[in-house]
């Protein structure tokens, strides 16, 4: 089983050499591997967010090594970044992050506009992506037509655009009822189970956390316990969680990378 | 992602804020509109003016004045300062390959016409057989005054149709008829001649007068009696010597060479030992081409002031992109989250910012169009539509649009993925 996110001795800091340097995460090293559905527990001010950040190449380590899918993120540059955030990550955040005034379609369309893939070809994927989270009849409302859970559904389908390394859900049901809560949680167990899709779920829900294969519970920038693997790997979660070839991936960044850094 | 896609997704952009994109275009549109009326009423102007400057004179002629030298040594003029007929027939004779003939009048007289029951005030011009051209007139009936009548100090003169038809009626009528003037001198009481009319001219108001008299075309203004300019000058008791007179190029475009020719010629023969005054020469087409200066600088002056305003459209244009990228500052967020490089978000709002002015520049320009096309017809001169104006107007809107779009786009491009997303 192959190593996706392995982060060795993150450490992030803040304002630094100024008066009020800020060390925010202390040196934290754990490795998820592909498949896992792993939830990343902690109380506000825990360092959730930075971790968050760092996991999704939106920000950089100030020392440490982060490997995805085996790409140095920690000495990447922006477009490098872009690039890796569009190929390798989709992403998932509480308050949903829909662009209004733009067709659930269009939306889920996004991240493969910006990967460079042609509109029939898009528009086939996005189509199957809504199809997969039951959202194909409202594919063409607006946001503001749908209901949270709705927009949250749109939202999965499209961090899944471009078929990610990884799914990163910042606390995707904390914005939703309960009962809402639970479906979109159970569209994550069926994207797992089904896709084989390694997932990344910040939550300070602990009973939501228990759901998953794994548990990291973080406090004051520090990794306070890891339950580890906690069930065997169903044999889905063994597909390979991704339809490129070993390798395809990286070099499909780096083109991309390449063409866009400047 | 193509440009195509980019300008799909910078009308969207636009669609979801209508009221304000359309507020935005009309800084531009009418900074555009402005520059390409004025600009278009500018040509209308020169070309009503140099229309009007060509019905009072024609590209051929050329105006030989005596003037004073810049140091003269005398402040007073004498009769031999004024050109002779002698010496203005020597330089026809010199030029003769590059002149077709020299206008002259001299000894004007005015007078009273009367045929016995209407009598009216009248100007009468000593003319050689050019004068009439001079001014500017065509002959309508009748012949000219000649070169005979001038040897033969014959008492005949040339009348304008309107004369014609206040003093006999009609045209035909007063060909042949004889009247009489009292011509006044300066050191003659008022003489009485009888003077035969040998022809009639066409008078036409120039279109510039006719536009400064509101184009009253029954308005009296100049309507001289022309007539040998011999007659005229024994009349009124002075010698034949000319101040100024015309002369004709063969070649219009070679006026302005001529014109230097006879000036050098002049300063050479006739005024050699004059101690005070000069030859000066003016082809018409100089005088053209400084009118048509004058006329640009204002042109360029008005577009100056124009182009102002469609600055401060552009302004505009940054200020509302500056507006519309602290607004979409999370979406901005959420497509960097999504990979969107910074060059994909700066295009987006360049190509945003470029589609307002592109929209606002045609609008503008089928605005300003119109407005010139209305002012030609109204100016009844025909000036084309000014195809080159259009295409900077069109370019240059679309510059203002990356000009005045791209600071806002590199501040929306620079936005930190994190904080943007963090935005609230």
């Amino acid at each position: 089983m192959s190593t996706v996110i392995s982060l060795n001795g993150i450490v992030k800091r803040f304002y630094i050499g100024q008066p009020n340097e800020l060390e925010i995460l202390h040196g934290m090293t754990f490795d998820v591997e592909a498949g896992t559905f792993v939830s990343i527990v902690g109380q506000s001010g825990s360092g959730k967010s930075t971790l968050m950040n760092i996991i999704g190449a939106l920000d950089r380590p100030t020392e440490g090594k982060y490997l995805l899918d085996g790409l140095d993120i920690s000495t990447a540059n922006d477009a490098t970044l872009s690039a890796i955030r569009n190929k390798k990550i989709g992403f998932v955040f509480q308050t949903f992050n829909l662009i209004s005034r733009t067709s659930a379609l269009k939306n889920v369309e996004l991240p493969m506009l910006y990967g460079g893939i042609g509109p029939k070809e898009r528009h086939d994927r996005a189509m199957e992506l809504l199809r997969i989270v039951d959202m194909e009849e409202r594919a063409l409302h607006q946001p503001s037509e749908l209901s949270g859970g709705q927009k949250q559904r749109v939202a999965i389908a499209r961090a899944m655009a471009n078929n990610p390394s990884i799914i990163l859900a910042d606390e995707p049901t904390g914005a939703l009822d309960s009962r809402t809560g639970r479906l979109v949680m159970d569209l994550f167990h069926k994207l797992h189970e089904e896709q084989g899709k390694t997932i990344v779920f910040i939550t300070h829900n602990n009973e939501l956390a228990a759901e998953t294969d794994r548990i990291i519970t973080i406090a004051d920038g520090n990794v306070i316990n890891d339950t580890g693997l906690r069930n065997k790997p169903t044999a889905a979660r063994k597909l390979s969680q991704s339809d490129l070839p070993e390798g395809a991936a990286e070099s499909g960044v780096a083109a991309v990378a390449g063409k866009e850094g400047k | 992602m193509g440009i195509w896609e980019n300008v799909l997704l910078a009308i969207a952009g636009l669609r979801a804020n209508r009221m304000r994109a359309l507020l935005t275009m009309l800084g531009i549109i009418i900074g555009i509109s402005a520059v390409i009326t004025i600009s278009t009423l500018g040509s209308v102007m020169q070309s009503f003016i140099s229309g009007a400057f060509s019905d009072l004179v024609t590209m051929d002629s050329i105006n030989v004045y005596s003037t004073q030298k810049p140091d003269p040594a005398r402040n007073y003029y004498l009769e031999e300062d004024d050109y002779s007929i002698e010496c203005i027939n020597d330089m026809a004779d010199r030029f003769s390959d590059d002149i077709s003939a020299y206008a002259i009048s001299a000894g004007t007289a005015s007078g009273t016409v009367s045929d016995g029951k209407k009598s009216r005030n009248i100007n009468i011009k000593g003319v050689n057989e050019y004068g009439i051209k001079a001014d500017s007139f065509k002959m309508l009936k009748g012949r000219n005054v000649s070169a005979e009548d001038i040897e033969k100090y014959r008492q005949v003169c040339v009348i304008s149709n309107r004369q014609a038809k206040t003093l006999f009626g009609s045209v035909d009528n007063a060909l042949g008829k004889t009247f009489t003037a009292y011509v006044k001198s300066d050191n003659k009481s008022s003489t009485m001649r009888d003077y035969t009319i040998i022809g009639i001219y066409e008078y036409k108001m120039p279109a510039i007068i006719s536009m400064l008299v509101g184009g009253r075309q029954d308005n009296d203004w100049n309507s001289d009696v022309y007539a040998p300019y011999s007659t005229i000058c024994r009349e009124t008791n002075t010698e034949v010597r000319f101040y100024y007179f015309t002369v004709y190029a063969k070649d219009a475009n070679k006026a302005p060479e001529v014109a230097q020719k006879i000036k050098e010629y002049f300063d050479e023969t006739f005024y050699a030992n004059n101690d005070s005054y000069m030859c000066y020469t003016e082809a018409n087409s100089q005088q053209l081409d400084q009118i048509n200066n004058v006329l640009n600088i204002v042109k360029i002056v008005m577009s100056v002031i124009a182009a102002i305003s469609l600055l401060v459209g552009g302004i505009g244009v940054m200020n509302i992109m500056l507006v519309s990228v602290t607004e979409r500052t999370r979406e901005i967020g959420v497509r960097k989250a999504l990979g969107a490089p910074n060059s994909a978000i700066r295009i987006q709002f360049i190509v945003e910012s470029v589609i307002i002015c592109l929209i606002g520049g045609i609008i503008g320009i089928t605005i300003g169009v119109s407005m010139g096309m209305i002012a030609s017809i109204i100016a009844k001169a025909t000036i084309a539509p000014p195809i080159f104006t259009v295409i900077v107007a069109m370019g240059f809107s679309m510059l203002i649009g990356v000009f005045f779009g791209y600071y806002p786009a590199n501040k929306a491009a620079k936005l930190d993925p994190i904080e943007a997303l963090r935005y609230e």
